[in-house]
């Protein structure tokens, strides 16, 4: 497989969120406003880059039974690390994506890399696999921040872009969680046409 | 077959390095995550009165605010009453006498969980405005009596926020110096010279200092008692009154006791028997202001 194709399949094709239905709680619970979704998607970017090279550099001593314990030695510390980053200078994304940042630990999306990809793939293959599957990730919470919030609350990262009227009596439905679940299931569904 | 021991080894080896990595990354984040914190609420603390200088009393809890001149304007104080969704975080800011200066509610981003579009709208500045300048009397909605308008279709975040409010006037009002009378401490005295904004007064009468007025706060039983004493030149108390404490009610409490106050004047008396610490507590500070000010006499 050429070295392209590894970085691009994670973005659409093997997209986590809308093709193997992966690391589906964070996209949920996120993807609200468009800041709260590309935040959340650039945290489990950073985390799934870095613990993919760590663990492919590792992969030939990492010894087969503890496996799964060190994969999650590692994926916590880069998750603290982007935890206390962004505690210091991101404190209102930090309050508003709450504990689903230190969640990203349990992320299957990042753990199902670290065990399917990393552990049997060069230091360089690995790194371009997670930087597709986070940027990815990271595309789809966007996309649903930006949807949820411009007809849910009528504005886009934070400014007012529809009149009065419309901010008066906004689609509340997108912004509450089952909002989440039609606007996955609407993207699903478009991606299934046109991309197949 | 790998052994036991390279299992251990290996994994022993990846936790001290990850811990080592976590602790430099701590030791570098911690001092800025706290800058962080406090400028927040900071932030938080000037927008609900205006003010340069905030002391916190209670940590978290009540601020006291002082303007440039250092000179006490009023208290700020965060209650978490329960709202639709969830505790909703407020901060009220009070003024000396008592009326609210300004209000600010967390926004959702901050943790607020009332409900998008409906009960989310009590952050709102045609909603928080209302609260400018009420009091303890009227920050109920209309429904409860009260002069605040809710939102249609969130009575109950309407609701709670005021009674949250008016409960922590209740709790925290005693934390605002009530504007006390230096002529009922030093009964005598024609004018009082400020020497320490809000702390120290010279009595005097015809130009001649006839003794001293003092602020003073000690530690009582459950938080800090304030207190105010006049005292002669000859070191006699001429009255003494407590300006706010926190004691147990109807035990520590028995300090702001008529009787004994009263008993001041004459010598200082016993520690109240029930009420030991509290009593205490006062007495130790006021004797502290009579060698304090026997300091200054010298």
């Amino acid at each position: 497989m050429n070295r392209l194709s590894i970085f691009t399949r994670g973005l659409i094709k093997e997209n986590a969120v809308l093709v193997l239905m992966i690391g589906l709680c964070p996209a949920l619970a996120t993807s609200g406003t468009v800041r709260d979704g590309f935040g959340m998607g650039i945290a489990a970017t950073f985390v799934l880059l870095f613990s993919n090279i760590i663990i492919s550099m590792m992969r030939k001593i990492i010894p087969n039974e503890v496996r799964i314990p060190i994969f999650i030695l590692i994926i916590s510390t880069f998750v603290t690390i982007i935890d206390y980053f962004m505690q210091a200078f991101q404190p209102d994304l930090y309050r508003a994506l709450g504990v689903f940042v230190p969640l990203i630990v349990v992320n299957c999306m990042i753990l199902g890399r670290a065990e399917a990809y990393a552990s049997k793939n060069s230091v360089f293959s690995s790194a371009l696999d997670g930087l597709g599957v986070g940027l990815g990730f990271t595309l789809t919470l966007t996309v649903m921040g930006a949807i949820r919030e411009i007809l849910g609350n009528g504005t886009l990262l934070g400014m007012t872009i529809f009149g009065e009227g419309f901010k008066n009596a906004p689609v509340i439905f997108l912004i509450l969680p089952p909002g989440a679940f039609l606007v996955i299931g609407v993207l699903k569904a478009l991606l299934n046409k046109y991309y197949k | 077959m790998i052994s036991t021991r390279s299992m251990v080894i290996t994994l022993l080896v990846v936790a001290i390095v990850c811990s080592v990595v976590l602790s430099f990354v701590y030791s570098y984040t911690a001092p800025r995550i706290e800058d962080t914190q406090k400028e927040l609420t900071l932030a938080g603390l000037r927008e609900v009165i205006k003010a340069n200088v905030f002391t916190a009393v209670v940590p978290d809890t009540v601020w006291e605010a002082m303007d440039s001149a250092n000179n006490l304007v009023g208290i700020v104080f965060r209650v978490f009453p329960q709202g639709y969704g969830g505790p909703i975080p407020i901060m009220v800011g009070l003024d000396l006498e008592g009326s609210i200066t300004g209000i600010r509610i967390a926004s959702a981003a901050e943790g607020l969980k009332e409900t998008p579009g409906l009960g989310v709208k009590i952050t709102e500045p045609d909603f928080r405005g209302q609260f400018i300048g009420k009091t303890l009397e009227n920050v109920l909605i209309r429904k409860d009596g009260g002069d605040i308008d809710a939102i249609t279709a969130a009575t109950i975040s309407s609701r709670a926020v005021c009674n949250g409010i008016k409960q922590g006037i209740e709790k925290f009002a005693s934390y605002l110096c009530p504007p006390f009378d230096k002529c009922r401490i030093f009964p005598g005295a024609q004018d009082f010279a400020k020497i320490i904004p809000e702390i120290l007064w010279y009595a005097l009468k015809d130009n001649d200092t006839l003794g001293i007025v003092f602020v003073g706060t000690v530690q009582g039983y459950a938080g800090q008692i304030k207190f105010i004493v006049g005292i002669t030149d000859k070191t006699e108390i001429t009255g003494i009154e407590i300006l706010s404490s926190n004691e147990t009610p109807g035990i520590g409490e028995a300090i702001r006791d008529k009787v004994f106050l009263n008993s001041f004047k004459d010598k200082i008396p016993d520690a109240i028997t029930g009420a030991t610490i509290s009593s205490r507590a006062l007495i130790d500070g006021v004797k502290s202001k009579i060698e304090e000010y026997k300091g200054y006499l010298k």
